[in-house]
């Protein structure tokens, strides 16, 4: 049987739907005792993979294994695997009691056990009516509930905070948290990073079907940057200037304003003062975690001009191949090196603020 | 296993599905015993002298006495086992309308199994539909049919027995058809038109192009050889199916097994295994396409 580990492993996992890739070569571990992000855009194939780590769809090449094994062959999978998936269905007739008591036959748990899970997502009031008149937000904690039943080693949520306010986001996260101090594995997608950001201690970012980064969120968050736009009289003198002094990096700058990177305003400052140009304006934007995201993630929006693998503002290794086996893969900075800031539709905005968020 | 079809039984009685279609089917059966009961009754008194004969001398019964009931009581309970058919299509078809098929394969060992419990389950729901519908055919002859053309209770238990095993068919039958469709609506409505048109007007028009050539036809197909499996009991009771008796023509034995509900009708089991072979048929090949079928 399965190892008992708790480990997600995802091997170079593809899916093509007839000729449409939906998930290309993806790798990553999800280790137990963390809770792991999963983000990316909507149809980065982030569902496709979840279900195909759950064994609801076949790979086309690769593997997806929990303890080890695919999920056909874990046993009583409910017991290893809770899932909360999207547009998880109920019978509209059926009552939240009766669909949890059903499955909780299945898995061969006491009726008890859905008095308890009831009474853990706050719906024991709404128990005994049809989950048809069920709110989104309903719905998501039944799911949540039915996912519970087994008691689980490893948790798979697809965009579990759909349909939450933000009282139950708070609570889920919570409840996430708590759930993998126990040594336990959470897997949680999301297409907003700042919805799962204070909840997830590793990350995997994937779009247009690829890994673009996984590793801990704090090494994302190292790689943080922030760049000074300038308003210089002379912008060719001042870029000039800031180059001969070796002071940051320069950008093209399309409103006559120059974007250095790498350094402070006070070092410019003392650039351009000494190179005599006039300085009518500096701004600083600090990049977050939320920029980074789209950055990483933003090649699905170009892709149509650009070959997949080479987006525009990818760190130099190969972005799609995370670098050796996990769980030795610091991918170094993910958002250095910026080829070209304004490929983004978003970038364009003047007098925008933030690196990219625009849409 | 069991924990799987414990869960299957909970999901049925917790929706209306299960009787919503059991009522219905009660009172088709019922409403058709009724019809054909008078009407065969009728035939009982206007079959002519010759063939009638044939018949009862053959079988070594009084004229009078000819189970006319037999032939109604099929009839009866061959258009209720409609509802256990569509009942089947909810089974699986139902499931993936519903998006509760996810749950369901990730709370199973596999799907093999998932879909395992539901075939077991479902054979007791579809044999619960046939003897419901039985009992309502015989409740319609009692109506209409004279008491001495009412089966024999020994006849009568067959029509329950064959009524049971055609039920449990029938319900497997639309599993299969829903589980490889995959739409409820689709297959209740494919399966309802073919079953109470399509076949018949083919079966009918096929045997008033080319007579007793084709004879067989209605002994092939899905519905004829459902319906075969209880109607043939009334129609061998009359020697149109199974037995032979010299010097019934083959128009009249089809006929016989038209009013029967059996045009075609080889023997009762001859129907059961022939019309096993389609419930496999679609079973197997749903079971087939279920096992690898991306659930997205």
């Amino acid at each position: 049987m399965h190892d008992g580990s708790g480990r997600i492993a995802v091997q170079n996992l593809t899916k093509h739907f007839g000729i449409v890739p939906a998930v290309q070569n993806l790798s990553f571990t999800v280790e137990p005792g963390s809770v792991t992000g999963f983000l990316g855009p909507n149809g980065a194939g982030k569902t496709t993979t979840l279900r195909m780590l759950l064994g609801l769809v076949t790979p086309t090449s690769g593997a997806a294994t929990i303890n080890g094994r695919p999920y056909a062959q874990l046993g009583n999978p409910a017991r290893v695997v809770g899932a909360v998936l999207e547009n998880e269905g109920f019978h509209s007739g059926r009552t939240a009691r009766n669909h949890l008591r059903a499955y909780a036959a299945a898995i061969g748990v006491p009726d008890q056990r859905v008095d308890e899970l009831l009474g853990l997502v706050g719906l024991t009031p709404a128990a005994d009516r049809p989950a048809g008149s069920y709110s989104l937000g309903m719905r998501q904690r039944l799911s949540l509930a039915t996912a519970l039943l087994g008691d689980p080693q490893v948790l798979v949520l697809d965009e579990p905070s759909n349909g939450l306010d933000p009282e139950g986001i708070a609570w889920l996260r919570g409840f996430l948290q708590s759930f993998a101090k126990q040594g336990r594995t959470v897997l949680v997608s999301s297409h907003l990073l700042s919805e799962v950001e204070q909840m997830i201690d590793q990350v995997v970012i994937v779009s247009a079907g690829m890994t673009r980064y996984y590793g801990p969120l704090e090494q994302l968050r190292g790689a943080q940057r922030s760049r000074v736009l300038v308003q210089p009289a002379d912008a060719n003198a001042l870029v000039t200037a800031l180059q001969e002094a070796g002071v940051g990096e320069v950008q093209p700058a399309h409103d006559g304003r120059v974007a250095v990177t790498n350094a402070t305003v006070q070092q410019i400052g003392d650039v351009a003062a000494n190179a005599g140009v006039a300085v009518y304006g500096m701004e600083e934007e600090k990049a977050d975690l939320e920029q980074l995201f789209f950055q990483l993630t933003s090649p699905q929006y170009v892709g149509g001009s650009l070959p997949p693998g080479q987006p525009p503002q990818q760190p130099p290794q190969p972005p799609h191949q995370p670098p050796g086996p996990p769980p030795g893969f610091p991918p170094g900075p993910p958002a250095g090196q910026p080829q070209n800031p304004y490929q983004a539709p978003g970038y364009q905005q003047p007098g925008q603020q933030g690196w990219g968020g625009g849409q | 296993m069991g924990n799987l079809i414990k869960a299957e039984m909970r999901k049925i009685i917790t929706t209306k599905s299960w009787w919503a279609l059991l009522i219905p089917a009660f009172f088709a059966s019922l409403l058709f015993a009724l019809g054909w009961g008078a009407f065969t009754n009728e035939v009982g008194e206007v079959l002519s002298s010759t063939e009638t004969q044939t018949i009862t001398g053959a079988l070594g019964i009084e004229t009078g006495e000819l189970p006319m009931g037999l032939l109604a009581i099929g009839h009866g309970i061959n258009v209720g086992l409609l509802f256990a058919v569509i009942l089947g299509v909810l089974a699986v078809a139902g499931e993936y309308g519903k998006k509760t098929i996810t749950t369901t394969f990730l709370t199973a060992p596999n799907r093999a199994m998932a879909l395992g419990a539901k075939m077991l389950t479902y054979s007791g729901w579809g044999a619960l539909y046939g003897l419901v519908v039985s009992a309502a055919a015989s409740l319609g002859i009692a109506f209409v049919v004279d008491g001495d053309r009412m089966p024999s209770s020994g006849q009568w238990l067959a029509v329950i027995g064959t009524s049971l095993l055609a039920g449990m068919l029938a319900t497997l039958f639309g599993i299969g058809v829903g589980a490889l469709w995959k739409s409820v609506a689709g297959s209740v409505v494919t399966i309802t038109i073919y079953m109470l048109l399509i076949e018949n007007v083919w079966v009918f028009v096929s045997f008033g192009l080319w007579q007793e050539n084709v004879a067989w036809m209605g002994g092939v197909l899905p519905n004829g050889t459902l319906n075969g499996i209880v109607g043939a009991i009334g129609a061998e009771a009359f020697g149109a199916a199974g037995v032979k008796i010299p010097g019934l023509e083959a128009e009249t034995a089809w006929g016989l097994q038209y009013i029967a509900g059996a045009p075609g009708a080889f023997s009762w089991w001859a129907s059961a295994l022939i019309f096993f072979g389609w419930t496999m048929l679609f079973f197997g090949s749903g079971w087939a396409v279920n096992q690898k079928r991306d659930i997205t």
